[in-house]
């Protein structure tokens, strides 16, 4: 019974302990080698097979409803024959000081333990705020339940939720297959490994151009690759302090105008 | 029940809200368990994935997949790391096939036809009276000693299903089977055949390259093996080597051009030229190889002369040449843009003697020649080609015709013919599982399984310099009453009886596959070295998903003779240039390929990569164009060549020379599923019918069009909003003297 109540004491302490509320298990970042990545959209089907993202139809697409938690993005600089296509992929950024955390009224998306930006889709209720303040565009909405026609559903993953209308979502870095992967690494009584864990995009892409991985571990690939002279971040200077890393692409002679 | 409705009863009485809310799920259906698991099925735990090795069968690449399953649902199709094709990616496309599996829209059962032929009406019939059905008119046809009146027509079928398939026809006494599709690369093969010998495609090792002069090869998307291309180009841009160079050659910017570091906007049916043109500039500058061979093929083509044709200025030509014998590996591909010439093989040949001059052939980072140790290689009969059977059917010469895979109703011009010649056809039959365009035609419809439900194996072709075989097994139980392929040309044989039933015995395809494959065990030694016999051997390669040996370096030389292909002008386009001012491109597109994608509903919805269109067809016009013709993106237009009209919105596409327009192929489907049907329009359809007399491949770069306005259609569904970044800075670089100077990340 003492030994509980220490517990709960020390927890409680711990919680006045300067730095508590920055000090993360993990720091799940994603890095993206746009030199490798070719827009092939690949990933953009993993996701879809992956997190249960519903087809919304022609009509809803045309109201831009469509349901892609990730998307390539395609810039095209210059005019004919001197044409130049950039593509970069765009999912949730997993801010660390997050616009859209602060404007939920019901709690429903806040940050968590790992570093990542999570949606508990049964507080949500709809009020569209998050997806207002997002700065990436990365949240989408259930306007309706939507079906999945006789036997499609077969497919649905069971570890993800499908989602009802009227809650919003968006990308979650595949929080089921980390979840997976603590639970297997608990198991077998050791810390998760760099690599244990690759979401749908990154698993699925044909270049390898997305990379996943703990920053908090100074071995991992995206610790590394996040030492990249080519590393930004996408639309930085807001400071929303997102854990997406791009590697910048090579390219032309460099002197893009972001026309 | 509604949250709000529950609420309701909690305000009458907490025991009514209990009592209510379970009344309202009493309405299961009926036959309906819970299943108690309590001897559970060998490979099911609850809540825990099963992965199955595989592979993928969308599209001739044969890329290795893993099948994740969950209590006897296929979940997922993902890459298999460990194999040599793909290495753990797959593309849009493959990811799909599970969509595929469960497509609304499948063939549940036998159907016969009812109403006239192409309405689509049937009923549902009994295994057993389908395949006495089809029986009864083989025997028939037999009596009467017309065996050769007997037609198979496969898609590119390969391995253990090909010969299956090969024994059967042969059997019956017909030596008519063939296979066809709209990608088939013959011209690819049959240049590699002239030149190098072989009719296989070799390994472009672009992994290893360090400057990849690509004419038309949208490798990124559609080409040939993509995702086995994809992942050698993410490593020549970011590998442990120096960084590699891509440059474009082709007249519509594709996906692989808008990763490419340079554009070529060669015009269009000049890409060959243009690489003979650099070929003889290696040559004129001393940077060949063996110049005397080649000097006097390539004396035609000086680049001051090529240069105009191209419409590409003479010192690109020239400082092209010399990037490209001086970068040391280099390697050049001729894509499905060059070959779809009409004389496509000419510009196959081309870049392979570009190949050969700057010394490429037989060299990492090159063009590496695949043997066939297995002796299984897709063998390719350039005399069987759609043609041969349309003017078979017109002249009566075909009672019976069997269809799988194939869909030439769909993927043949008009001006072909095809669904006049399939009319004159007394007996079609077709084992698709899908209601396409060939099969509507069908008056008995054999659905056979699809990959995810059926056994098979596969040799990729092209390989990657090494020997591969993948083994395709059933990862879920059938979802309809459908059979396997293999099963439906055993069983078929045993009701026809006779020799054929004497020739093919395997009680199932199953058991016959394992037979092929132990003869492969046993004549192959580097597969029998470190197995315990051929059943351990054959569990590993099911849990692998094949077996896959080291890699061999083979070389091949381009021979001189190779010039007597090339034709010296331009590719032919059809109509007059001042009634039609506009070359057409119709291409392959990401997601629905050669229209086999288009019942995928999430491919249906994929934005395409270049404009980000979905859930239709567009025609993409140069900006310049479209404003000298008073257009606007979104206007609904005609596209009209001498031999049809079909309609589109107008997509301002800068990548694309102004006077060219280009339509992706795949939609405009008449069957094909609630998702693919009456969607779209099919740029074949107004394509003249041109078809390679040696190859037998079809010419699809072979019209020019003109654009006319008036017309009506489904409007533009794009998912982007502008394509300018605004000064943001979203996508940012560095020049390539600036990465070299950086330090680089080491992984």
């Amino acid at each position: 019974m003492s030994g509980l109540l220490e517990r709960i004491a020390g927890k409680l302490r711990s919680y006045r302990e300067p730095g508590y509320y920055t000090k993360l298990d993990h720091k799940w970042t994603m890095v993206i080698d746009l030199d490798k990545c070719n827009g092939c959209e690949a990933c953009v089907v993993a996701c879809y097979a992956e997190n249960n993202l519903p087809v919304v139809g022609r009509e809803e697409c045309e109201k831009s409803r469509a349901f892609s938690w990730l998307r390539i993005e395609r810039y095209v600089e210059g005019e004919y024959p001197d044409v130049k296509v950039k593509f970069i992929p765009v999912m949730c950024q997993h801010c660390m000081k997050a616009p859209c955390e602060t404007g939920c009224p019901v709690y429903a998306t806040y940050h968590n333990q790992d570093g990542l930006n999570v949606q508990v889709y049964n507080r949500c209720v709809g009020t569209f705020t998050c997806a207002t303040y997002c700065t990436y565009d990365v949240r989408r909405f259930n306007w309706f339940t939507y079906k999945w026609p006789k036997p499609l559903e077969a497919q649905l993953n069971p570890d993800v939720s499908v989602r009802e209308m009227g809650v919003m979502e968006k990308c979650t870095f595949c929080i089921q297959r980390i979840r997976s992967a603590k639970d297997t690494a608990k198991d077998e009584s050791r810390p998760v490994k760099d690599g244990d864990i690759k979401p749908a995009c990154s698993q699925s892409c044909p270049t390898g151009a997305i990379y996943f991985g703990d920053i908090q571990d100074p071995e991992s690939v995206v610790a590394k690759l996040a030492k990249s002279p080519r590393r930004y971040r996408l639309l930085e200077e807001l400071n929303a302090d997102p854990s997406v890393i791009y590697l910048k692409r090579v390219m032309g002679d460099g002197t893009s105008s972001h026309e | 029940m509604k949250r709000r409705d529950f609420l309701k009863f909690i305000g009458i009485g907490g025991v009514g809200a209990g009592a209510g809310f379970v009344l309202g799920k009493v309405s299961k259906p009926p036959g309906a368990k819970l299943i108690p698991y309590l001897i559970p099925p060998e490979d099911i735990i609850p809540g825990v994935a099963t992965w199955y090795a595989s592979v993928c069968t969308l599209c001739g690449a044969g890329c290795g997949t893993l099948v994740r399953v969950m209590e006897g649902r296929a979940k997922k199709v993902e890459g298999n790391p460990g194999h040599p094709i793909n290495r753990g990616g797959l593309c849009a496309l493959g990811q799909s096939s599970v969509q595929a599996l469960y497509n609304p829209d499948r063939i549940t059962k036998p159907l016969k036809r009812k109403g006239p032929r192409g309405s689509g009406e049937y009923a549902e019939i009994t295994w057993d009276e389908a395949l006495k059905t089809l029986a009864a008119n083989l025997i028939e046809l037999k009596s009467k000693n017309e065996s050769e009146k007997f037609h198979l027509l496969t898609s590119p079928l390969g391995g253990t299903i090909d010969r299956l398939a090969g024994e059967f026809v042969s059997a019956f006494g017909s030596s008519n089977y063939s296979h066809y599709g709209l990608f088939q690369r013959k011209n690819l093969a049959f240049a590699n055949l002239s030149t190098m010998g072989t009719a296989s495609i070799p390994h472009y090792d672009i992994e290893n390259t360090k400057y990849l002069l690509s004419f038309g090869a949208d490798f990124s998307s559609t080409w040939v093996s993509p995702v086995n291309y994809s992942n050698g180009y993410g490593k020549m841009r970011q590998g442990t080597g120096e960084r590699g160079k891509l440059v474009q050659v082709e007249p519509r910017l594709s996906l692989t051009g808008a990763n490419a570091d340079e554009w070529v906007p060669a015009k269009p049916g000049t890409e060959a030229l243009l690489a003979l043109a650099i070929a003889n500039t290696i040559v004129e500058k001393g940077l060949a190889r063996d110049a005397s061979a080649w000097r006097g093929v390539l004396s035609r083509y000086k680049a001051k002369d090529m240069a105009s044709i191209c419409d590409v200025p003479v010192e690109r030509i020239e400082a092209m040449a010399v990037e490209f014998a001086r970068t040391r590996p280099s390697l050049a591909i001729a894509g499905d843009s060059v070959s779809s010439y009409e004389n496509g093989i000419s510009g196959a040949i081309a870049v392979n003697i570009l190949n050969q001059v700057a010394g490429n052939i037989g060299v990492i980072g090159g063009v590496m020649p695949n043997g066939d140790d297995l002796g299984n290689g897709k063998k390719i009969d350039f005399g069987r080609k759609i043609s041969t059977l349309i003017s078979a059917a017109n002249a009566d010469k075909i009672k019976t015709l069997i269809v799988y895979g194939a869909n030439p109703v769909f993927t043949t011009p008009k001006a072909a013919r095809l669904e006049e010649a399939l009319s004159k056809v007394p007996f079609i039959a077709s084992f698709s599982s899908f209601m396409d365009e060939t099969t509507a035609h069908a008056d008995i419809i054999l659905p056979a399984h699809t990959s995810l439900e059926d056994w098979g194996d596969d040799f990729p072709d092209p390989g990657v310099a090494a020997p591969v075989a993948s083994i395709i097994q059933p990862v879920v139980s059938p979802v309809f009453e459908t059979k396997s392929l293999g099963d439906i040309f055993i069983e078929l044989a045993r009701a026809v009886g006779g020799n054929v039933a004497g020739k093919i015995t395997a009680p199932n395809f199953a058991e016959y596959l394992k037979a092929s494959w132990k003869g492969l065990y046993s004549r192959n030694r580097e597969m029998a070295a470190g197995t315990l016999g051929f059943e351990d051997f054959w569990n590993k390669a099911l849990q692998r998903g094949g077996w896959w040996g080291p890699s061999r370096k083979m070389t091949a030389t381009v021979s001189a003779r190779a010039g007597e292909h090339l034709t010296g002008a331009p590719a032919r386009f059809e109509g007059e240039e001042a009634q039609y001012p506009f070359y057409l491109i119709p291409y392959a597109q990401t997601a629905y390929m050669d229209g086999r994608g288009a019942n995928l509903p999430w491919l249906q919805e994929l934005p395409d990569p270049m404009t980000s269109v979905v859930w239709g067809t567009w025609v993409e016009i140069n900006p310049k164009t479209a404003a000298s013709l008073g257009l606007k993106e979104g206007d609904m237009v005609n596209i009209e060549s001498p031999f049809g009209k079909i309609s589109a919105p107008v997509y301002l596409y800068p990548g694309i020379r102004p006077d060219t327009v280009a339509v992706p192929i795949g939609q405009g489907h008449s069957h094909y599923g609630r998702y693919a049907k009456g969607r779209g329009a099919n740029p074949i359809e107004i394509l003249p019918y041109k078809e390679d007399p040696l190859s037998g491949e079809a010419a699809l770069n072979s019209t020019r069009v003109r654009i006319t306005r008036g017309a009506t259609g489904e409007r533009l569904v794009k998912m982007e909003g502008s394509t300018k970044e605004f000064g943001r800075g979203i996508v940012q670089t560095v020049s390539p003297s600036e990465f070299k100077r950086m330090k680089k990340e080491v992984v």
